[in-house]
This record gives structure tokens, C-alpha cells and sequence, in this order.
């Protein structure tokens, strides 16, 4: 099956066989589905390394802090450095992904990227009045940490289910999951619960991408 | 089963390929002539004959749109085209099943042959 025909060669009189004709159906599949597919296994990956350095970095900061006063500023410029090659990357796949392509399926993933947009910042947004009432050190250091992510976990996995993104549907479920596992672990504790295992999730994610992707059409 | 029960308007490779890619894009989705042509890295000339030869048997539509000056040719595989793409693999899977029980046939022979 790891044959390919040369085309030219099939198409000016030569005979096609159907084993070459399973294998090129197989290679034009895979090929389709890795351009119009997005996010990519490649970027699920590194959605995994961003949180386990994120969330890890945040852990490593407030270890052995007594009395709890959060994660170091040093971090901040990692964490945004980390967060803008994400969106910049996201960016690039999903006008890559798009590009030529037009229908009832494109402009709905066109809805789910600006639903997602308003989730996230919703998710982070709450923040601020947290932080303006001066809440105290352990809870601004609990509330950031997973909050966010169960909110925007829960919200976006209902509306991936709605629009039937089921892969989508259930990273989302499972990262609401660890969030709200992780509100168990303490303001210390939960910084490490978040990198672990969003770090799982998203390599989860991507193992389960990369399958559909080579999943073949022959073998079914 | 033989290839010649292959559903010749598919059993070509540059339409096989145009069809495998276009049955890759969700139900009801279109993508353009250029999109398409950069991807399967063939001539217009080439690719209009072969969309024109899908296109006569049904399996997908063409529709050309107007922007100012440029002109926009979008692709879309029909219900018919993924029915017969669907039917074509099924039968490509039949064939092959067919040529592994025979392959395994022979094999089994030439060690019988062998020893």
C-alpha cells in the first residue's frame, strides 16, 4: 500500500491497477484531510508544551511561598511570547485551512471561531473585578489558575457539541474536567494539576487528530 | 469481481484524485478551480477536462462567480459523486479482498511446489 503510481504514467495508457488505485485514493485522502483540517496534531503538541511550561512555570514560582503571593511577574513575558505564537499559529492554520473554500460548513466554522474568541475573553474578563475588589492572595491565586479554563471548557465543549465538533467537543469536556479537579489542589498545588494535565489533554487531542487523519479509506 | 466493474469515470487517476479531494471537504462545501488545481498540481487545461467529464456524469457541479473584472470558478462534489466514490470503494475493497485471498492461494501453492 506504500506504492504510489506516478500519475502521468497511469493516465497516458498505462494500466491502473487497482492496488495502485487504493493507494492513491488513500494518499489523496490523507493529503485532503491534512490541508483542510484544523488545528493540526503539530499544533495540539505544542498547545501541550505552552501549558506545561505556562502552567508548570506558574508552579514552579509559588513553590514554597508562605504566605501564598501568587506567581512571579517574571513570567508574564513567557507566558505572552507563548500565547501570541498560539494565536499566530491558530491564525495561520485556520485562513490556510479555509482558503478556496466556501459553503455552509466553512461559514459555520467562521461562527465557532468568533463564539470561541468571545468565550475565552469572557473566561479571563471576570478576572478584573475579582482583582478591583481586591480579593485576597489565596484566591486570586485559585481563581485564575482553573476557573477560567472550566468556564471556557464547559461553554466551548457545549457549543462544539452543538455544531457537532466532536474531537473539539471532548478536549474541551476533558479540560474542564482537570480544572475542576485541580480547584482540590490548593493555590499551589493547582498550578501543577493544570500543567499535567491539560498537558495530557492536548496530547490526547493530538494522538486523536493525527488517527482520523491517517485513518485510511481502504481500511475502514 | 474484475477492474472492469470499476466505475470507469473514477478508475482514472487524475479524477480519482480530484474526487478523493473534493469528498474530503464536508457536504454541501464548494473550493475553487485554483485552490484545487494547486493542490492535485495539474495544467487547467488538464483539470477543465476532467471536472468537465464529472461534471456531464453528475458527480459534482461547477459555478462561476463575477468579481469586478475576475472570474471565480467553485467546485462542489454532488450527493451522486460521493454515492459513486463510496460504491467505487467498496468495490475497490471487494476487488482487492478478492486478490489477497488469491494471492494467499498462490503463495500457499508455491510452498507447497517449493517443498
Amino acid at each position: 500500500m506504500n506504492h504510489t503510481p506516478d500519475p502521468a504514467t497511469a493516465e497516458n495508457g498505462g494500466d491502473f491497477d487497482p492496488r495502485q488505485a487504493a493507494a492513491l485514493l488513500d494518499q489523496a485522502t490523507w493529503q485532503a484531510r491534512r490541508t483542510f483540517a484544523h488545528p493540526s496534531p503539530q499544533l495540539w503538541v505544542y498547545r501541550a508544551v505552552l501549558v506545561l511550561v505556562i502552567f508548570g512555570g506558574c508552579w514552579l514560582s509559588v513553590r514554597g511561598q508562605d504566605p501564598y503571593s501568587g506567581p512571579t511577574p517574571a513570567i508574564v513575558p513567557v507566558i505572552f511570547s507563548l500565547v501570541a505564537i498560539n494565536i499566530a499559529w491558530s491564525v495561520w492554520g485556520i485562513t490556510r485551512a479555509g482558503a478556496g473554500v466556501s459553503g455552509p460548513a466553512e461559514r459555520k466554522k467562521h461562527v465557532w471561531v468568533a463564539v470561541m474568541l468571545v468565550v475565552f475573553l469572557a473566561g479571563y474578563a471576570v478576572t478584573a473585578p475579582l482583582y478591583h475588589a481586591g480579593a485576597s492572595h489565596p484566591v486570586w491565586g485559585l481563581y485564575p489558575a482553573s476557573a477560567p479554563m472550566l468556564v471556557i471548557g464547559l461553554a466551548g465543549a457545549a457549543v462544539a457539541a452543538a455544531v457537532r465538533y466532536w474531537i473539539i467537543a471532548g478536549t474541551l469536556l476533558a479540560i474542564a474536567v482537570v480544572a475542576a479537579a485541580a480547584g482540590f489542589g490548593g493555590p499551589v498545588g493547582e498550578w501543577l494539576i493544570m500543567a499535567i494535565g491539560m498537558c495530557a489533554v492536548c496530547l490526547g487531542a493530538a494522538a486523536v487528530t493525527a488517527g482520523q487523519w491517517r485513518r485510511s479509506v481502504m481500511r475502514p | 469481481m474484475t477492474a472492469d466493474e470499476l466505475d470507469p469515470l473514477i478508475h482514472v487517476p487524475t479524477r480519482l484524485r480530484i474526487v478523493a479531494t473534493l469528498a474530503a471537504l464536508p457536504d454541501g462545501d464548494a473550493l475553487s478551480f485554483t485552490r484545487l488545481q494547486d493542490m492535485l498540481r495539474l495544467t487547467p487545461g488538464n483539470l477543465i477536462i476532467q471536472l468537465r467529464k464529472l461534471e456531464e456524469a453528475g458527480y459534482l457541479v461547477s459555478e462561476k462567480t463575477r468579481n469586478g473584472s475576475a472570474q471565480k470558478t467553485m467546485v462542489t462534489l454532488t450527493k451522486q459523486g460521493r454515492t459513486a466514490l463510496g460504491a467505487y470503494t467498496q468495490a475497490l475493497r471487494k476487488l482487492l479482498g478478492g486478490l489477497d485471498t488469491d494471492a494467499k492461494a498462490a503463495e500457499a501453492g508455491s510452498d507447497i511446489v517449493a517443498f
